[in-house]
């Protein structure tokens, strides 16, 4: 990727008190393997009007968008660019009850109008009176890193800036179900202790994160992403050559990485693929998964702490008690995550 | 006809999330739509379905539809029309 990517805005709603931006708050710690997120008062944002009709995830993902071009100072991005793994599974599930319910007859359209994937979008651009680039990846486990690297090329092409995010949200029901095909651990765990049950599965989350990206810095940029790698089913010996060579190609080497962000999250089924990191790297690995639990957007995530570390130059001890020493500075993180083994990502986040 | 008013009232404020509105807000003849409650399209689809679901009558002419959701009153004098025994 030749052009510049600098995070000029962000905002994230999700299991822990992230809204606001303060890395100081305490962690949230659930018990139970299904996170959720800590919800902020979206009157602020959202007329009554229209939050009435709103799903959980849509106001999720409206509020924090809104938040981010507040953050950003930008009221009309140049292009809007989500990714979601599950879009709005309440208005799914709700719309699938009325068709067995109903027997195909007298359906509601508002759960279908909101359970189609670009619906967060939609209403961003609505209520910014955003007729631009508009668009949304729905790739399972790369679902928002596609929604960057777009967003990377139109930035590229000559786009001013651009909004990028990503949301997801868990529901009992689909709790259930992935938990049919082994997504969570058979025991109850709490969040905090996570990685001390290492066990088949992991545990749930879901998130709305949005980004304000610019190819050009400021004295307010959050941080520049300065890579970005995918790869699907990787074997152990190709994500091993894949790594150096991700950071060779980004003018680095395994010294310069300051921190990794790990989508380690305690499931031995894949927890394999993370030797990759001890590896290749020295410095201090920090798996992010105990803070947002798993789903499909969780690198999102990833991007948000990067970010918000590197601006501040700090990481929050209380939310990665595992942190023996804070490293002396923060230049360069690498993200490294991958969905239950199949879609694998690299990224580079760095300091402006 | 109070109790099909009321009891429609308390089905609009339900099927619409109508959530800081109390039936007593709702004067029989403030028109639902613009002014009055402030409703949109996407309302106007959700009362059909309501009337289609609670009181199985089917609006099958937009036009139609379009006097019958003009207030809480004629809507309850719609349903009362088909109602009525023939």
């Amino acid at each position: 990727m030749k052009g510049k990517c600098y995070i000029q805005g962000l905002a994230a709603i999700t299991p822990q008190h992230t809204f606001e931006g303060d890395l100081s708050q305490p962690m949230v710690v659930t018990r139970g393997n299904m996170l959720s997120c800590v919800e902020p008062d979206y009157r602020s944002f959202i007329a009554p009007n229209s939050l009435r009709r709103m799903t959980r995830v849509l106001r999720m993902g409206l509020t924090a968008s809104l938040k981010c071009l507040q953050d950003s100072g930008i009221a009309i991005p140049g292009a809007i660019v989500t990714g979601t793994g599950k879009g709005s599974l309440q208005d799914t599930e709700r719309f699938i009850k009325e068709i067995r319910d109903y027997e195909e007859r007298a359906l509601n359209p508002t759960p279908f109008i909101q359970s189609t994937y670009n619906a967060v979008n939609g209403l961003i651009a609505l209520q910014q009176k955003c007729t631009r680039y508009n668009n949304t990846f729905v790739h399972r486990g790369f679902s928002f890193e596609h929604a960057l690297l777009d967003s990377m090329l139109l930035l590229h092409e000559g786009t001013s800036d651009v909004l990028a995010g990503a949301f997801d949200e868990i529901t009992p029901e689909h709790f259930f179900i992935k938990g049919r095909i082994g997504h969570w651990k058979k025991e109850t765990v709490s969040n905090d202790a996570l990685y001390e049950h290492v066990s088949p599965g992991t545990i749930s989350g879901e998130g709305a994160v949005f980004f304000l990206l610019a190819p050009t810095a400021t004295a307010q940029s959050y941080a520049q992403i300065g890579g970005l790698e995918m790869l699907y089913k990787p074997s152990p010996e190709k994500l091993k050559t894949a790594l150096p060579q991700f950071l060779q190609q980004h003018g680095l080497q395994a010294a310069d990485i300051d921190l990794v962000l790990s989508g380690a999250n305690a499931d031995s089924n894949h927890a394999h693929y993370y030797q990759v990191l001890n590896d290749c790297t020295q410095c201090p690995q920090l798996p992010f998964k105990h803070l947002s639990g798993d789903y499909e957007t969780a690198g999102a995530f990833a991007l948000w702490l990067a970010a918000q570390m590197l601006k501040q130059q700090q990481i929050p001890s209380q939310w990665f008690p595992m942190l023996q020493q804070q490293p002396a500075r923060l230049r360069n993180i690498l993200i490294y995550n991958h969905f239950f083994g199949e879609q694998h990502t690299f990224m580079l986040v760095q300091a402006v | 006809m109070e109790e099909l008013k009321q009891k429609l009232k308390v089905q609009i404020i339900e099927a619409l999330n109508l959530q800081d509105t109390r039936p007593e807000d709702i004067d029989d003849n403030a028109p639902l739509f613009g002014e009055g409650l402030g409703l949109d399209s996407i309302d106007s689809l959700e009362l059909m379905v309501l009337l289609e679901r609670q009181y199985q009558i089917k609006v099958e002419d937009p036009r139609e539809g379009r006097k019958i959701l003009q207030s809480v009153q004629s809507m309850a004098e719609f349903i009362q029309s088909k109602q009525q025994p023939a």
